[in-house]
């Protein structure tokens, strides 16, 4: 008798735990997490900062991880978060090739991943994935530059990662339109992995066998900046021109004060609403996504740079 | 004899295990089935170019100019085509046209309308003819370049084919039939600027 009394009040204590933790998580806010793959670049922190900013204002709890530029810390990440119990993941991948494995394991917790400015190379496991038109946006600033030089120069090209698709969907896009000018020679092709020290670097040794170049075609702005401090320090900027790629606020400021001669604009924070306004439409039941949606991106010169903001920003 | 009979089983067992487990194949054959999976841009857009595009419906070139003339927003977002977050909608057109002057970069010509109009002739660039043909669905390509070369390789074609003829032949004042693809931003119009990338170019005699 005094063993079932014992009994009953487990068997009570526990309905009413249950009952309790399906009564907070009922009231828990659901939550996304944001992914990002370096917070090292001030870009990509305006991506992140937009994702937490919209998750928030359609009512999510919102944290954002950085994946320090490392494949393997993603991977991390992303166990920690299917434990975790997010519900979705505004997702911006280190690697093409070697993020798809860290979006299958979501997807086979049910966890639906958004990719955000970089694609990952499968259609299957990413819900979807919204990236810039880099190509289309490099076509355009290919010929802005064929004009700026008037068809004919040395130049020289900054290449980001080379392991990520938008490095080459740029430089693509970029000698899909140069390399029918034949009096424009490039001189030199080298990558600077996204980042202005080395950009820095990469070009004041290129300068010492190819000092005559009359233009920089760099992959993102961040290399644009690099560049056009190894111009200075070379005493070559008023004669070199110099383009980059992203809309970045210290590359927009350079175009204002004539430093700069163009970059192309991909909206960083247009891209994070876009990811969070697709994972809470998820999350509210639709399930009929395009795999692929791309933004399109906008030359900004010293023509028409008060028409714009930096990082896509309302001016 | 019963262990060399054991022996001889034992042999025959593991040739047939290793001889099922090892498949030999031709070199040549290995490769052509991988070649086989990587798409091809150039043969994609040739069979296009060369197949479907006389047959590709086209909007009358002076009705598209009177209409985007009139009501751009609401007439680009009904009958253009764009891809993913854009204000750049794509079309093909055509028309009877008479050229009015020849210079470096295009050909003008005058439609029936006497609108202007400009066939680009040098900077063929860009995604006109993919999109606004709607040939492609970029939620196809894995790998989105392989959707970007699609344009590349139309745009090769144009320049090789379509252009060096025209130029050859383009005299002030011929008559000629045109389809082309024009792209529009309506964020940033410039409607005396449209270009068109020719696909067809045909002279009346």
């Amino acid at each position: 008798m005094r063993k079932n009394i014992v009994y009953l009040i487990v068997i009570l204590i526990l309905s009413f735990t249950g009952c309790n933790s399906r009564t907070d998580k009922a009231h828990e806010l659901k939550k996304m997490a944001v992914v990002i793959s370096t917070l090292n670049n001030p870009w990509f922190v305006v991506l992140g900062e937009s994702a937490v900013e919209r998750a928030k204002e359609l009512g999510y709890e919102a944290t954002i991880f950085d994946s320090q530029n490392n494949t393997s810390k993603e991977a991390e990440h992303f166990e920690n978060l299917i434990a975790a119990g997010y519900d979705a993941i505004l997702f911006n991948p280190t690697d093409s090739e070697g993020s798809v494995s860290n979006v299958k394991r979501a997807k086979q917790a049910n966890l639906p991943t958004f990719c955000m400015d970089r694609e990952i190379n499968s259609l299957d496991v990413a819900t979807s994935q919204i990236t810039s038109d880099n190509f289309s946006g490099c076509v355009a600033l290919g010929e802005y530059f064929v004009r700026k030089l008037n068809k004919k120069g040395k130049y020289v090209e900054l290449l980001g990662l080379v392991g990520d698709n938008n490095t080459w969907n740029r430089s693509k896009g970029f000698h899909s339109v140069v390399d029918y000018f034949p009096e424009l020679e490039m001189v030199a092709q080298q990558s600077a992995d996204f980042d202005r020290s080395k950009a820095m670097e990469v070009l004041e040794s290129v300068m010492q066998s190819n000092p005559d170049i009359d233009a920089v075609f760099c992959g993102n702005d961040a290399m644009a900046m690099g560049a056009y401090q190894a111009l200075i320090a070379a005493g070559k900027a008023d004669s070199v021109m110099v383009f980059g790629f992203d809309g970045a606020k210290d590359v927009m400021d350079a175009i204002k004060d004539k430093k700069i001669v163009a970059t192309a604009m991909q909206s960083p924070r247009q891209m994070a609403f876009t990811a969070a306004e697709m994972a809470d439409e998820f999350l509210k039941g639709k399930r009929d996504f395009s795999k692929k949606t791309p933004l399109q991106v906008k030359v900004v010169t010293q023509e028409n740079i008060d028409e714009f903001g930096a990082y896509g920003s309302d001016n | 004899m019963n262990k060399v009979l054991k022996y001889s089983i034992l042999v025959v067992v593991l040739g047939l295990a290793l001889y099922n487990s090892v498949n030999i194949e031709p070199l040549d054959q290995i490769k052509k089935s991988k070649s086989d999976l990587v798409f091809n841009a150039a043969s994609y857009a040739t069979d296009f170019m060369s197949n479907k595009i006389e047959t590709l419906p086209a909007i009358n070139a002076s009705n598209f100019l009177g209409n985007i003339s009139d009501d751009l927003e609401n007439y680009t977002k009904q009958k253009g085509k764009k891809l993913g977050i854009s204000d750049e909608y794509s079309f093909i057109i055509e028309g009877e046209a008479r050229i009015t002057e020849i210079e470096e970069e295009y050909v003008t010509v005058l439609l029936e309308e006497n609108q202007e109009l400009r066939i680009s002739t040098e900077f063929i660039f860009g995604n006109a003819i993919r999109d606004g043909s709607g040939m492609a669905n970029i939620d196809d390509y894995q790998n989105t370049m392989d959707f970007n070369s699609i344009s590349v390789e139309l745009n090769n074609i144009v320049r090789e084919t379509v252009v060096p003829s025209f130029k050859k032949k383009a005299k002030i004042g011929d008559i000629l039939y045109f389809k082309g693809a024009v792209t529009i931003d309506i964020a940033d119009t410039q409607i005396n600027g449209i270009k068109v990338i020719p696909m067809i170019i045909k002279f009346s005699d």
